[in-house]
């Protein structure tokens, strides 16, 4: 076979695969948002869900249970879910690391010490706290940032330091608990765990609009992020605009992850999971953003599932994706030594 | 007039200049090879050449236009560049990392065309890489992966391709069959090509033109018989040695000269 058969076919399989896979994925993230909502001590059929959901036939009971009670937390987990997937993908593509995602570089604490803060000094609620939480995400990216640049940011500095900026910014959120009354400390605390139960509706259509901008953005910007994954210079010789393209993408996933921590708190480990996931689906270096950002919906809704009605007592999602995701990370600590990769 | 020359040159990092004051022509349609001691200021030279540092004093012109007045994307359709250690995301395959070549050719929303697919398969073909198509990169040895990054840099389809020392982690079978491949390149296509190299030898083999580097300026420059001599080898290189006559080619040769 000749050489532009064989690019072709391949290119081909591999356009296959991907279209295949994203759809896959927003079918399994659209069924379980629709099982979130049938779910519970009423159960529903899905066509009472969707004929709800769409105003198509009115029911005052179904539309209670399920307008009033389930959809907003279904849709907490799937916006949360696309926000953290997309935003930990993008992280871990442009500082060329599966560990640097946006929990363990510190940008998550950043957004939950201001949301914190918030919450136990100044009693806010609302709107407020995602405004809090962006401008603690925002200040703890362009610190790091600060820290890091040294002749443009390198991967490995980047991750060191908002490891530090992370420990740092927990210790403060320690103190700030120590601060707060008994019940703010109680709220506090579910807060930090993490909870798709929580969500407040402003938070829940700001990051909804959100993601309706952004999203496509991200995906706009996956060219610029193939560049870069080769290496500054290489990106540079290629006609990449680095430094703003760079900067471009941090402030996308900076935002959709501060809007995601201001609507259900610090969730962790669904950043750090949804990108390697999706690329073992997508095939190697595929870094598809929108399907990191469906698996992540997926994780997330799969997690809350679990935590609401498979557990004798409902729990916050964050417990049920922190015992998940611990062993990931201690799977990927061990491999990447392993191989050299460095983490 | 050259189509990439730089008129007093100053590049460094830091506070540190590592090159001065340099007036360079790169010769058109010629393979131009950058020699010199370590930290002589040969990568340097490079990298400024390529845009991707930029000049303390000085200009580098491409097409007699100062190449910080021009868009970086158009930069990138006249001037590839293959860096000294370029980065493989883990897993790529060698039809994915060549077709990232493309970059400079597409748009935010014009992504992949026949011109594109007929680029790649260009550059596939010429490099020998073909038969690795759907390889991941990290499995290749060192010499296929070489000619695999030579690929993609080809993709690109460039009039000048500057390599910054291409052969530093090959043994000496795959050192020539990458400087036969930009001999090749240069024969078929007229491109322009300067190459960092450490071999002086394998310079004055397989190149026209040879600039000589010492303590960030330019001591000699020229085709490798005029310029190559014991005289230079010591200046150069510190080494005192004999210059003789290439067996095959008649090129010079060093030999180090008994202690």
């Amino acid at each position: 076979m000749s050489t532009t058969d064989t690019l072709r076919a391949t290119r081909r399989r591999r356009g296959l695969r991907s279209v295949t896979v994203t759809t896959a994925l927003a079918a399994v993230a659209a069924g379980l948002f629709v099982f979130t909502m049938m779910a519970g001590s009423m159960r529903l059929t899905a066509t009472e869900v969707v004929m709800s959901v769409l105003h198509l036939r009115t029911d005052p009971s179904v539309d209670f249970v399920v307008l009033g009670l389930r959809l907003p937390t279904a849709l907490t987990g799937l916006t949360v879910g696309l926000a953290l997937g997309a935003s930990g993908t993008i992280f871990q593509q442009l500082l060329r690391n599966p560990l640097a995602s946006p929990d363990f570089v510190g940008i998550t604490s950043g957004a939950g010490l201001a949301a914190i803060t918030g919450i136990v000094l100044l009693h806010l609620g609302g709107l407020w706290i995602s405004g809090l939480a962006l401008a603690g995400a925002l200040v703890a990216a362009t610190i790091m940032y600060l820290l890091a640049w040294r002749d443009g940011v390198s991967g490995y500095r980047f991750i060191l330091i908002g490891i530090g900026v992370a420990v740092f910014l927990d210790g403060l959120i320690g103190y700030m608990l120590t601060r707060a009354q008994l019940f703010e400390a109680r709220q506090a605390m579910h807060w930090l765990t993490g909870s798709v139960g929580q969500a407040d509706t402003h938070e829940l259509q700001l990051l909804s609009y959100a993601l309706l901008v952004l999203l496509p953005l991200a995906v706009l910007l996956q060219r610029q992020l193939r560049a870069l994954e080769l290496g500054d210079d290489t990106a540079r010789a290629l006609g990449t605009r680095t430094e703003a393209s760079r900067a471009a993408l941090l402030a996308v996933a900076v935002i959709l992850v501060a809007l995601a921590v201001a609507v259900a708190g610090p969730i962790v480990f669904v950043a750090l999971i949804a990108g390697p996931v999706a690329n073992r689906l997508l095939g190697p270096a595929a870094g598809g953003i929108a399907a990191a950002a469906l698996t992540g919906a997926a994780l997330l809704l799969t997690a809350d599932l679990v935590a609401v009605h498979l557990m004798p007592t409902p729990l916050p999602t964050g417990v049920v994706t922190g015992a998940v995701g611990a062993p990931y990370l201690l799977w990927l600590l061990a491999t990447t030594n392993r191989r050299g990769a460095g983490g | 007039m050259s189509r990439l020359r730089a008129e007093g040159l100053t590049l460094g990092y830091d506070q540190r200049a590592v090159v001065s004051d340099l007036d360079v022509n790169v010769l058109d349609g010629r393979v131009t090879a950058i020699v010199g001691a370590n930290a002589c200021g040969k990568s340097t030279l490079l990298r400024g050449l390529a845009r991707l540092l930029p000049p303390r004093a000085g200009t580098v012109y491409l097409d007699d236009r100062p190449v910080t007045a021009l868009s970086t994307l158009d930069v990138a359709k006249v001037l590839g560049l293959l860096p000294q250690s370029p980065v493989a995301p883990d897993g790529i395959t060698v039809a994915d990392l060549v077709s990232r070549g493309r970059y400079p050719h597409q748009g935010w929303f014009r992504r992949w065309t026949g011109d594109d697919h007929d680029a790649v398969t260009r550059a596939l073909d010429a490099t020998g890489t073909a038969a690795l198509i759907d390889r991941p990169i990290r499995q290749l040895s060192g010499g296929q992966r070489q000619r695999v990054w030579v690929a993609m840099a080809l993709a690109q389809e460039t009039d000048l391709l500057l390599l910054d020392e291409p052969t530093t982690f090959l043994d000496i079978a795959h050192q020539v069959e990458l400087l036969r491949l930009l001999r090749r390149l240069n024969a078929e296509s007229g491109k322009t090509i300067v190459v960092v190299l450490h071999d002086l030898n394998l310079a004055c083999r397989f190149c026209d033109h040879v600039i000589a580097m010492a303590d960030g300026r330019i001591v000699a420059e020229g085709p490798p018989t005029e310029v190559v001599t014991a005289e230079l080898v010591e200046k150069v290189f510190g080494l005192t040695c004999v210059v003789v006559p290439d067996p095959v080619a008649g090129t010079p040769m060093v030999v180090p000269a008994a202690d």
